[in-house]
């Protein structure tokens, strides 16, 4: 895998878009192809991303706030 | 937006939501999923945390009609802890993780205690505004693919809103790279230092 696409997985990883649909919520694809280094990266990314995501929401909300509650209404 | 659900008054919130109030539930919501992801951090290297979490408080969601808060405060935030860190423990047994280090659950589950009572950031009405007028700066397409993620509410993978935005998926994703380190550029010059993670 060459660092561009490491990059890649990394990025999409730190997106809210989770694969499940009514059932539990699984992982997601580009999460599971990458090292132990790759999914801390994603985590700290994903740690400040949703609070500039919820800054620019007008209700306030992150995007994995605003995924629950799609998948709670059904 | 209050700085805690504690300072919120967890329990008139936790009325609502027992009441099947889906507003109420994003607005606790909005107040405990920093903390809630923090405490998930041990696990970070072994099990897809955004995954655990959105999991979790579905769950949270449709236990708290029946659930009992105990009187200390912030007892639904703790309980949605309780569900994550045994979600996650799942998820390292399905993974047949709980192989690989023995020592590895009691040390997560001491660090998810400790960060019980870790600060709540997203709400700050002045970083709130930072970011708000940082995002102003971003040229076109960074701005263009952090707005799809954002009005798509992680509902969407990644391809389709490339696609809607007519970039390739790469592309989308560059800009997505591009648009989070102009911010954190933007918001270090203003002297936010949680702009480190994003750079």
């Amino acid at each position: 895998m060459t660092e561009r696409e490491r990059q890649a997985l990394v990025e999409e990883a730190a997106g809210a878009w989770r694969p499940g649909g009514a059932d539990q919520v699984r992982p997601h694809p580009a999460w599971a192809d990458l090292e132990p280094a790759g999914r801390l990266e994603v985590y700290e990314i994903t740690r400040v991303l949703r609070q500039l995501e919820a800054a620019l929401d007008p209700q306030g909300l992150s995007t994995t706030a605003r995924a629950v509650l799609s998948r709670i209404a059904g | 937006m209050p700085e805690s659900a504690e300072l919120a008054g967890e329990d008139l919130l936790l009325d609502g939501i027992r009441a099947g109030d889906q507003m109420i539930f994003a607005r606790w919501v909005s107040l405990a999923e920093a903390r809630l992801r923090d405490s998930l951090r041990p696990f970070a290297a072994r099990v897809d945390v955004e995954a655990v979490l959105q999991e979790s408080l579905v769950r949270v969601w449709q236990v708290t009609p029946r659930f009992v808060p105990d009187g200390r405060p912030d007892s639904l935030l703790r309980l949605a802890i309780r569900v994550a860190r045994n979600l996650a423990i799942s998820e390292l047994r399905r993974n047949r993780m709980d192989l690989v280090d023995p020592e590895f659950l009691e040390r997560a589950l001491a660090d998810a205690e400790k960060l019980w009572s870790g600060p709540d950031h997203g709400s700050d009405p002045i970083l709130r505004q930072a970011i708000e007028e940082c995002r102003r700066t971003l040229p076109r397409k960074p701005a263009d693919a952090i707005q799809a993620r954002i009005d798509s509410g992680g509902t969407e993978p990644d391809a389709v809103l490339a696609d809607r935005l007519g970039m390739r998926r790469n592309t989308f994703l560059q800009n997505i790279t591009r648009a989070r380190r102009l911010l954190a550029a933007c918001l270090r010059r203003r002297g936010i230092d949680v702009a480190s993670e994003l750079a």
